[in-house]
């Protein structure tokens, strides 16, 4: 079943690249939401066979493959992978929906996120070290010519600094991976705590830190940062609904299911570091947020902010706090991917993001109203207010963390105000006010008359409509993810390194 | 004393002060002549003068038969209190009379021209006076209010006036915009120079038209507004019409939050420019007040021409009643247009120099206030 979650997406990449170009755009992008939402109902499917009481791996598959260098293909699913395999292929097929300017390429754009999406599960799914690091370095590519082909007017940078800084952070984990092999003197890359048991603190340490800096410029956490405002920036709409919504949880998951996972011994001497490391992400994505005017930039930076709060849940590892971190993880997910899409129509529509130009978009009979109201439910969730999926994240990260790191905790908790902050700038800015779309060295300064901006069609805001009933639906009834997730948090902080 | 200025919410692009004088002197049309326009002024004008049936028969009902009615709560049924007319009544099934009556407020509350002056005469206490000694004869509530508050009354009294002046005066602009939607499709009226000429051809045969008002009390006739006070169509009524609800308007009801407290309104009514041709058609957050209530009515009775244009351009259904509120700012311009074409000093073909620097002079009184109109609508 695992093994098809793979096949699924790699198959219809496969079948994309091989149809003749003759085939119309609108065709391709069908065949791949077909695949998309085949794996879309087999990622949902996955939670009949799947054991929520269970906190450790199942479902394995395992073949041998090269064993003699320790690479096995060995999947495995649990509360933590789970949640991340569903946003995967929710979001994927979000993001092929919603991609509407396909002209260019549609054959090698649509089998890439085909090819993201499967690369993704297959690291979410991986239960072998090198496994990982292929899955994890599969994704590299498409995701770069992504950006680099179908992206923004400074596309090749912004793809060039996203390749060096994600190869690096690749190469680094690779490296991390292969010195625990080297210093332990095993062939074996099973996910196991066994692998550092008998290592030096200091040789740990050394290997936690490499690993971290590799996943932290993944994440991104503060200050690894600064390939990603320029990536989103640059790329399109569903592509930063991917690289936000899941791309970035890669580095998440690694923090905990590696960082966490393999180095118990010296991960309780790192985390009071590590937790104001998250505060300066927090406080730093957040400030640097309110200064953007562009909205894009905005919300890429507000995902810097974010991610500082998975970090700091990693870090106090306490029960509470771990199923925060995979809220976090979940609720970033779509609200940021949310957020992407309807930044993505503002643009599309009045043809930029600046914030010192757009006025009045929630106009009701001129404007973008529908858009506006959904932007405006998508910061209050981003803003942790009660009844929506961010809430639920920041509450259980705050209450996880507040007795390990007080301070640490109450400068995220700064972090999160300041989001309400940010995005109240943004909707202040762009919904309010009277609609115009006046560029500011346009000799009419003032709001004009002729705003004419297209309508959005209701078969356009399907994709975010559905987002934000998720965004709602997970803030209201968030047993449906704890009762996934629970047992596997609980178990990962009760390891050595945990704080359970 | 700190006021938002039209010119801070103007759209642009718009014609200079110069450029409007040298139009209005030189007797060309304020907006552009266009088929486009002549579909939209014509049609919308229709609509309106539909609506303003409507409005006129109410008020001239509620100042006749509901005059000095401490409870009116049916006065926009007209007299008709069916079931059916109830239901469509609370359903909303019905005209906005209420937009009727802001119309009537402003007047009396600006309370510009003849009709003001006569509301504070001594003529009109004395008829007060008369009224109100017969019903309170007759009716004991009043009997005590006016010892109380002998203010309360004459008030009233003054307010049904400008209701039934109001009323006079829409019936006859009501006649006037359906008979022009007539005559365009009779071929005779093809442009907007056209409908300028039309619309100032039946104000100045209207100008004259005397407006008085009498009410019956226990079957005995009292005058309001008498005809010995002189009161005409023209300069008592339309133009303080045209200077409350076209030019100053009230910032109250409108979309921007303005700040009594804070000065952001002036104290001086004659400078306001909140009226309809400064209203920003865009129902949210503009300057200004767009006659949405009005526009609703339009859009009831929107001629089908004029509704499939409305079809055909930007959003469609989606932003119609914008688009009723662009065509009718056009339409009010012509209406202005004709307006101050009819009411000129002296002829625009006059040689004498002293007429034609009076001419000026009045021409750039206009032009002054209609430039940080919203102008950009006449192209």
């Amino acid at each position: 079943m695992l093994t098809a979650l793979l096949l699924i997406p790699f198959l219809g990449g496969l079948l994309l690249l091989l149809l003749p170009s003759s085939v119309a755009p609108v065709r391709m992008r069908s065949v791949a939401i077909v695949f998309l939402s085949l794996q879309l109902l087999l990622s949902v499917a996955l939670l009949i066979p799947f054991d929520p009481s269970v906190g450790t791996p199942q479902l394995v598959e395992f073949t041998p493959w090269v064993s003699r260098i320790g690479l096995d293909y060995r999947l495995a699913v649990d509360g933590l992978s789970l949640p991340l395999i569903l946003i995967n292929a929710a979001l994927t097929l979000v993001s092929a929906v919603c991609t509407r300017d396909f002209d260019q390429r549609p054959r090698i754009y649509f089998s890439m996120l085909l090819l993201i999406s499967g690369a993704v599960n297959g690291a979410f799914l991986a239960d072998n070290l090198l496994l990982f690091v292929i899955f994890y370095e599969l994704e590299l590519i498409p995701l770069w010519l992504l950006i680099a082909v179908w992206g923004g007017a400074n596309r090749g940078y912004a793809s060039t600094k996203f390749l060096i800084f994600t190869a690096v952070s690749g190469f680094l984990i690779l490296a991390a991976f292969f010195g625990l092999a080297l210093v332990s003197g095993s062939v074996n890359f099973n996910i196991t705590p066994a692998l550092t048991e008998n290592l030096p603190v200091a040789t740990q340490l050394v290997l936690l830190v490499t690993l971290l800096i590799g996943f932290g410029i993944k994440i991104p956490l503060v200050p690894f940062h600064v390939w990603l405002p320029d990536a989103h920036t640059q790329a399109s709409t569903p592509v930063s609904v991917m690289l936000a919504g899941v791309l970035l949880k890669l580095g998440t998951y690694g923090l905990l299911r590696f960082g966490l996972g393999l180095f118990q011994e010296v991960w309780p001497l790192v985390a009071p570091w590590l937790a104001i490391w998250a505060a300066i992400s927090v406080l730093y994505g957040s400030l640097a947020a309110i200064a953007q005017s562009d909205m894009k930039r905005m919300v890429a930076f507000s995902s810097v902010g974010h991610m500082g709060y998975v970090l700091l849940a990693a870090a106090a590892a306490t029960p509470t706090a771990l199923l925060g971190a995979v809220f976090q993880m979940v609720s970033h997910g779509v609200i940021s991917a949310l957020l992407f899409l309807l930044v993505g129509t503002v643009y599309r529509k009045t043809g930029t993001r600046d914030l010192s130009v757009i006025r009045g978009l929630l106009n009701p009979e001129r404007g973008l109203p529908l858009t506006g109201t959904l932007m405006i439910l998508g910061v209050m969730a981003s803003a942790g207010l009660p009844g929506m999926a961010g809430f639920i994240s920041e509450f259980l990260v705050f209450q996880g963390s507040i007795q390990t790191f007080p301070l640490a905790t109450l400068l995220s908790m700064v972090g999160s105000g300041l989001t309400a902050v940010y995005f109240l700038l943004l909707v202040n800015r762009a919904f309010f006010g009277r609609l115009a779309v006046t560029p500011v060295e346009d000799p009419v300064a003032h709001g004009r008359l002729d705003v004419q901006l297209a309508a959005v069609a209701l078969r356009e805001t399907i994709p975010a409509v559905a987002l934000a009933l998720s965004v709602v639906g997970l803030g209201l009834i968030p047993s449906a993810l704890s009762r996934i997730s629970d047992s596997a948090t609980q178990l990962m902080a009760q390891l050595p390194g945990g704080m359970g | 004393m700190p006021v938002i200025p039209a010119e801070q919410v103007h759209a642009g692009p718009h014609p200079t002060q110069e450029q409007i004088v040298q139009t209005l002197l030189a007797g060309q049309t304020l907006l552009d002549d266009t088929p486009d326009h002549v579909i939209q002024v014509v049609d919308v004008l229709k609509s309106y003068g539909e609506v303003l049936d409507a409005y006129s028969i109410n008020l001239i009902y509620q100042a006749e038969e509901q005059f000095l009615n401490p409870f009116p709560v049916l006065k926009y049924l007209d007299g008709d209190v069916s079931p059916a007319k109830l239901w469509r009544h609370f359903w909303h099934d019905r005209i906005n009379f209420e937009y009727a009556e802001y119309c009537m407020k402003a007047m009396l509350w600006h309370g510009t021209g003849g009709l003001d002056e006569y509301l504070d005469s001594p003529e009109f206490a004395s008829n007060c006076e008369a009224i109100i000694a017969c019903k309170r004869r007759r009716d004991p509530l009043q009997g005590l209010l006016h010892p109380l508050f002998p203010q309360f009354l004459p008030e009233l009294i003054r307010t049904a006036a400008t209701t039934h002046a109001l009323g006079q005066f829409w019936r006859v602009m009501s006649d006037l915009f359906i008979d022009l939607a007539e005559a365009e499709a009779n071929g005779e009226v093809t442009s907007i120079a056209g409908v300028v000429d039309f619309i100032r051809d039946r104000l100045v045969a209207a100008a004259g038209n005397p407006i008085t008002y009498k009410v019956r009390i226990a079957g005995q006739d009292f005058w309001v507004l008498p005809p010995e006070a002189g009161l005409t169509f023209l300069v008592d009524v339309a133009v303080p019409y045209v200077e409350a609800v076209f030019l100053r308007g009230t910032p109250f009801l409108g979309t921007v939050s303005f700040n009594a407290q804070a000065k952001q309104i002036s104290a001086d009514q004659s400078s306001f420019k909140y009226g309809a041709l400064y209203a920003d058609p865009l129902p949210s957050m503009g300057a200004g007040i767009p006659p949405s209530l009005c526009m609703q009515d339009m859009y009831r009775h929107l001629p089908e021409r004029l509704h499939n244009w409305y079809q055909n351009c930007t959003r469609g259904e989606g932003d119609v009643r914008v688009k009723i509120c662009q065509s009718f700012q056009k339409s009010m311009f012509c209406v202005t247009n004709a307006a101050i074409k009819g009411t000129f000093p002296h002829p625009l073909d006059s040689t004498d120099q002293a007429e034609q620097e009076a001419n000026a002079a009045y021409a750039n009184a206009w032009a002054s206030r209609l430039v940080v109109a919203r102008t950009n609508a006449l192209g």
